[in-house]
């Protein structure tokens, strides 16, 4: 078993009057996949974005208890939001590459964080960046083209791209294969199986059957509240709560 | 007598109303007829079919009368010996015609204005009463035609709606007869302005000073003559001062207009923004007579005092004074339009620039800018318009002669002031100077049109790729 | 450069950029705050007039006029003398000179107002009463302190004599400030004491009231044709690019077209409101059929379909359900509309509106000024009692603007639905 790389405590998010999450508890493992399942509103989403502190940029959103990574409160005021989303990197519901060359698109990260002073160094990272994601073969020979001409599962990977270029510790998924057909997201499965090697990967997702072919543990969200989590063959094959089995088994959701 | 008209018509078509309404509604019942639409439609049927008609023979015979019978009049005043050298002295006449039958002439009276006089009252008088014969003839024409078709149970409503419809077409055709108007009035008088001052002579010409083009016979002009006329109509130094004072603005309006609009999509509270976007507004809202006095009376003396403090001789309508108000006007139409443009850049690709751990204003330069940029190009290119359009504050402000010069410290003229000083006060059609502010007008709307086509292009263009 | 270094960088790119927009926004903000004030600063002292109360005597010897004579009888006599006699016996005066300097303290209308006073009263022949005469402009900026008393004599409009018998006024309680009634209900004048605003902001009204005619039936037939009723087409494809491009053409370009059709054409009287109102309105109708056609959009189709749905035709659907609910939006765009219309000038300029009008207009086509023409006008005058009243006249014209706009967003709020 993996150590312990991401740990909240007593988590609660409110929007506004509305409570989004109601004191979450939950331990994400280094190097391994941790899917987030549940009904649609029930806070999964909620919950990566606050291990980013993506929800900073919602006016009515407030966070209150903790978050650690390595140990380090996330949640601290003091703390800078640029360098912690440098560790955390996130890739989204739909792709959203940038108008502008995937070379660029791919350089932007590592520019604003000063890595990669140079025009070979950060040649090299953006080739490592797509071949990481997988689609340096795709598109090594028009790096000039906008990111936008590239296909959904393409761009996809891109973002992916993106996100890997500033070499973060933890990399958060959004629903990353909601918006893609069922060929693009086999290919996306097979990236992130390759990529939890390097990283921390904590995915959302809505298809159960992705959850079992991805991730090694599983937490399962309803109404705000995390009702069970474990390894994932434990949660699909023989959960503890009832509204996980029912969950599961496809009786609500 | 036309309003007299008019409100007979009017009587008339509402009394048929509701003939029409009891009539078919009492044959309706007595005849056991499905009527294919309510009373009330035949009424309305009616009433159209007999008004509009009449109106527009109305108003198409008070366009021409006027000027009919101001040709038979001048006509006739030559026969009987009155001589006119030229358009001015047949208008006097004319007026003085006119005058003599409203019996508020005052001057000397010959026989030939005498009985010019007396045809003009026969005249007036054939056409009154033709007038009303006719009208009375249309009204009672269409009546009878409208009648006959409700008599056959036509469907009224379609019909009533079809000639509604017709109505609303007529309205929105109104901008297009607007533009033609514009297009036909600014070209009849440049071409005029245009045959006695060749069309390159006027664009490349480097020297404006219509106050010095007399001439004595438009028709025949000398070759030194018109050495002299092109001297007076140069277009380049009103070009350039246009553009410079243009210029000047934007140099306020785009760096303060660009960065307020940022900040209210970007950075505002919602309450910020709800107090400071309308104050904002507050300077396109106020006229730009206002501005153009403040920029008089306050800021141009200002501007010399200051100038005077440091030893510079600043001309007290100087070309900066009237650019530095006229940018501050121009700043919300910058502010307002890239404000719209950055909302509507989609907030997945800032997320995805957070993402990645960038500032917020780093992921403002680098992402959301570039992705508006065609649209805060279109809001620049539409504002740079405003500014060469914009009349009164260059007229107040900025100087009338026209000079080449890049010294904002140096007054200078713009196109919109030469027009407003060549047409202001009394003005003689037909003299090359007339002339010249009209060809002025045309060389402003088509600059105008190009900007804004492009702005507009430019500006569809980019809504489509994020709608 | 280590990590700690480059972020503190660019951190502080961050709050310099952030405070470029505030310092933008604030530039505005405060741009708007001095033009204000200036306006005000200058402007507030013209709506009082400075008065002197002078004895009026209604000497017999010097009048035609016996006590009830008849009101034809008063306005046809001559109050000349009267007047003369009166004014030079406020303050004791050596000789000719002295005694025009003293007559030049008071208004051009001093002889009108006695013999006002002598209209309200016929039976004042051989009396003598007190009346508030209007001081000339340069008593009355004097009086107001905007007028520099401390430059040698030569470069001031006001003697040193003329000086002394201010200070006596002054000091005998003489000189007193009243409601300038002259300011609101006369029309121009070329002496700033006697000019107003009530010639102008006649013709304003009938400009805009005739703008607001032409202009708004036809701005909403036309959007609602182009919203409900137009097929897609080349047509509707061209009128929408006119009705684009017109709402962008230059203002001073519609007063040449004004001039070439409506003036040198149609021949209709030069610098009248209905000229303006004409003018107005076709630079207006394209500014009031974009937000006509907005706020028609903006009405949900389902409201058109349930109208079709219960067997209404398409004309009924639109105006029995379509029209009434989009009108707060197409109020509040024509409003705003006539406010830009209010305050336009340079066209005006172009029809003559130019001209010097002293009678306050009776019908639109009498010749008239309006408004902000007047602003024009006054402010290429070199008189100091001009500025005060051009920055009143502004004062007014932006109240106008203000009251139109405050109306157009009070109609949106409370009366438009929100579809959502």
């Amino acid at each position: 078993m993996n150590k312990v790389k991401i740990k909240s405590k007593n988590l609660n998010v409110h929007y506004g009057q509305k409570q989004a999450l109601f004191d979450v508890n939950l331990d994400l493992n280094e190097k391994e996949v941790t899917a987030l399942i549940g009904p649609s509103g029930c806070g999964k989403s909620t919950f990566i974005r606050c291990i980013n502190r993506m929800n900073d940029v919602i006016d009515i959103c407030k966070v209150t208890g903790n978050i650690e990574i390595d140990g380090v409160e996330v949640n601290d005021e003091n703390l800078d939001v640029v360098s912690l989303r440098e560790r955390v990197g996130m890739v989204f519901q739909k792709p959203n590459p940038f108008p502008k060359s995937i070379y660029e698109n791919i350089s932007y990260g590592p520019k604003i964080h000063g890595k990669g002073d140079t025009k070979s160094e950060l040649d090299e990272i953006v080739e490592n960046s797509l071949k990481k994601s997988a689609l340096w073969e795709e598109v090594k020979d028009r790096l000039d083209e906008p990111g936008t001409s590239l296909s959904g599962g393409q761009q996809q990977r891109l973002c992916i791209a993106r996100a890997i270029s500033v070499n973060p510790e933890v990399i958060l998924m959004d629903e990353p294969c909601s918006a893609l057909d069922p060929i693009a997201t086999a290919k996306i499965e097979e990236l992130i199986d390759d990529l939890k090697k390097t990283y921390t990967i904590v995915i959302v997702t809505h298809s159960m059957a992705q959850a079992v072919r991805v991730s090694q543990k599983t937490g399962f969200f309803h109404l705000g509240k995390l009702i069970e989590v474990g390894k994932t063959e434990k949660i699909f094959k023989n959960p503890d709560n009832k509204m996980t089995q029912d969950y599961i088994t496809g009786r609500f959701g | 007598m036309n309003l007299v008209l008019i409100f007979l018509i009017i009587i008339f078509s509402s009394s048929l109303f509701f003939y029409g309404r009891s009539k078919t509604k009492s044959l309706a019942i007595s005849g056991n007829i499905k009527l294919n639409a309510l009373p009330k439609f035949y009424g309305y049927y009616l009433v159209l079919w007999c008004s509009i008609p009449a109106l527009v023979f109305l108003l198409i015979w008070s366009l021409f009368e006027p000027v009919i019978i101001k040709s038979i009049i001048i006509d006739t005043a030559a026969k009987q010996g009155a001589i006119f050298n030229d358009k001015n002295e047949a208008n006097l006449v004319y007026e003085k015609i006119k005058a003599i039958h409203l019996g508020t002439y005052l001057g000397e009276l010959d026989s030939i204005l005498k009985e010019s006089a007396l045809a003009y009252a026969k005249f007036i008088n054939i056409f009154t009463n033709s007038k009303v014969v006719l009208i009375f003839g249309i009204i009672i024409a269409s009546t009878l035609y409208s009648l006959k078709k409700i008599k056959n149970n036509n469907k009224a409503r379609d019909d009533v709606e079809v000639i509604l419809k017709g109505l609303l077409f007529v309205s929105s055709l109104i901008a297009i007869l607007t533009t033609l108007g514009i297009i036909l009035s600014l070209l009849f008088e440049s071409i005029k302005f245009f045959s006695v001052i060749n069309i390159f002579d006027y664009l490349f010409g480097t020297n404006w000073s219509p106050q010095r083009a007399f001439v004595r016979d438009a028709s025949s002009i000398t070759p030194a003559e018109y050495q002299e006329l092109k001297d007076a109509f140069g277009f380049v130094p009103l070009i350039a001062g246009t553009g410079f004072i243009a210029f000047l603005a934007m140099l306020v309006a785009v760096p303060v207009g660009l960065f307020s609009g940022i900040y209210m999509a970007e950075y505002a509270s919602l309450r910020v923004r709800r107090f400071s976007k309308p104050v904002i507004e507050i300077l396109a809202g106020i006229p730009t007579v206002v501005y153009g006095f403040f920029a008089a009376l306050t800021v141009g003396p200002f501007f010399r005092q200051v100038g005077e403090n440091f030893g510079l001789t600043v001309s007290s309508e100087s070309a900066l004074a009237a650019g530095l108000i006229m940018g501050i006007m121009i700043i919300p139409y910058v502010s307002s339009l890239s404000d719209d443009v950055i909302n509507s850049v989609p907030q997945s690709l800032r997320d995805g620039s957070y993402a990645v751990g960038a500032t917020k204003s780093e992921t403002i330069k680098k992402v959301v800018i570039p992705a508006a940029l065609p649209g805060i190009i279109g809001s620049i290119l539409l504002a740079v318009s405003r500014a060469i359009g914009e009349t009164m504050i260059v007229v107040m402000a900025a100087g009338l002669a026209a000079n080449l010069t890049i010294n904002p410290l140096e007054s200078t003229t713009t196109i919109t002031t030469q027009i407003v000083m060549i047409l202001v006060g009394d003005q003689e059609f037909d003299s090359p100077k007339t002339q010249s502010a009209f060809a002025l007008g045309l060389t402003l709307f088509i600059a105008t049109l190009i900007l804004n086509f492009i702005a507009q292009r430019a500006v569809k263009k980019y809504r489509e790729k994020y709608d | 450069m280590t990590k700690e270094e480059r972020l503190k960088k660019r951190h502080s790119a961050e709050k310099r950029f952030r405070f470029y927009g505030l310092a933008s926004i604030f530039v505005a903000l405060l741009f708007v705050l001095i033009l204000v004030q200036n306006i005000f600063s200058k402007g507030s002292s013209a709506f009082k007039k400075t008065v002197i109360k002078t004895e009026v005597f209604y000497n017999q010897e010097l009048l035609e006029l016996k006590n009830g004579a008849s009101e034809k009888d008063i306005i046809n006599a001559d109050f000349y003398e009267v007047m003369i006699e009166s004014l030079i016996k406020s303050f004791p005066a050596k000789n000719i000179d002295e005694e025009n300097e003293l007559i030049r303290l008071f208004s051009a209308d001093a002889e009108y107002e006695i013999k006002k006073a002598f209209l309200n009263n016929n039976n004042l022949i051989g009396e003598k009463i007190i009346l508030d005469l209007t001081a000339s402009d340069d008593i009355d900026q004097l009086h107001k302190g905007n007028y520099p008393r401390d430059l040698p004599e030569d470069r001031r409009r006001i003697s040193n004599f003329q000086l002394a018998i201010y200070d006596n006024f002054v000091e005998n309680d003489k000189i007193s400030k009243n409601f300038n009634n002259y300011y609101f209900t006369k029309g121009d004048s070329r002496d700033p004491e006697l000019a107003g605003i009530g010639g102008a902001i006649v013709g304003s009204i009938y400009s805009i009231l005739i703008c607001l005619l032409l202009a708004f039936p036809v701005a909403v037939l036309a959007s609602i044709y182009l919203e409900e009723f137009a097929p897609k087409n080349k047509i509707t494809d061209f009128i929408e690019i006119n009705i684009n491009n017109l709402a962008a053409v230059p203002s001073i370009v519609y007063g040449l077209l004004a001039l070439q059709i409506l003036l040198a054409t149609i021949q209709l009287p030069r610098s009248t409101p209905l000229v303006a109102g004409i003018t107005l309105a076709l630079m207006t109708l394209p500014r009031i059929i974009i937000p006509c056609r907005a706020s028609l959009k903006a009405v949900p189709p389902s409201i058109r379909e349930g109208a079709l749905a219960v067997g209404a035709s398409k004309f009924q659907s639109v105006f029995h359900h379509v029209v009434p609910l989009a009108m707060p939006g197409t109020l509040s765009g024509t409003i705003i509309g006539l406010a830009q219309a209010l305050g336009e000038t340079a066209p005006l300029i172009l029809i003559g509106m130019v001209a010097f009008v002293v009678d306050i207009p009776s019908s639109p086509i009498d010749p008239s000024s309006s408004l902000p023409v007047q602003v024009y006008l006054w402010s290429e005058s070199a008189e100091r009692g001009f500025v005060e009243k051009t920055s009143a006249t502004i004062m007014i014209l932006l109240t106008f603007l203000m009251m139109m706009n405050f109306l157009a967003v009070y109609l949106r709020q409370k009366f438009e639905k929100r579809w959502n």
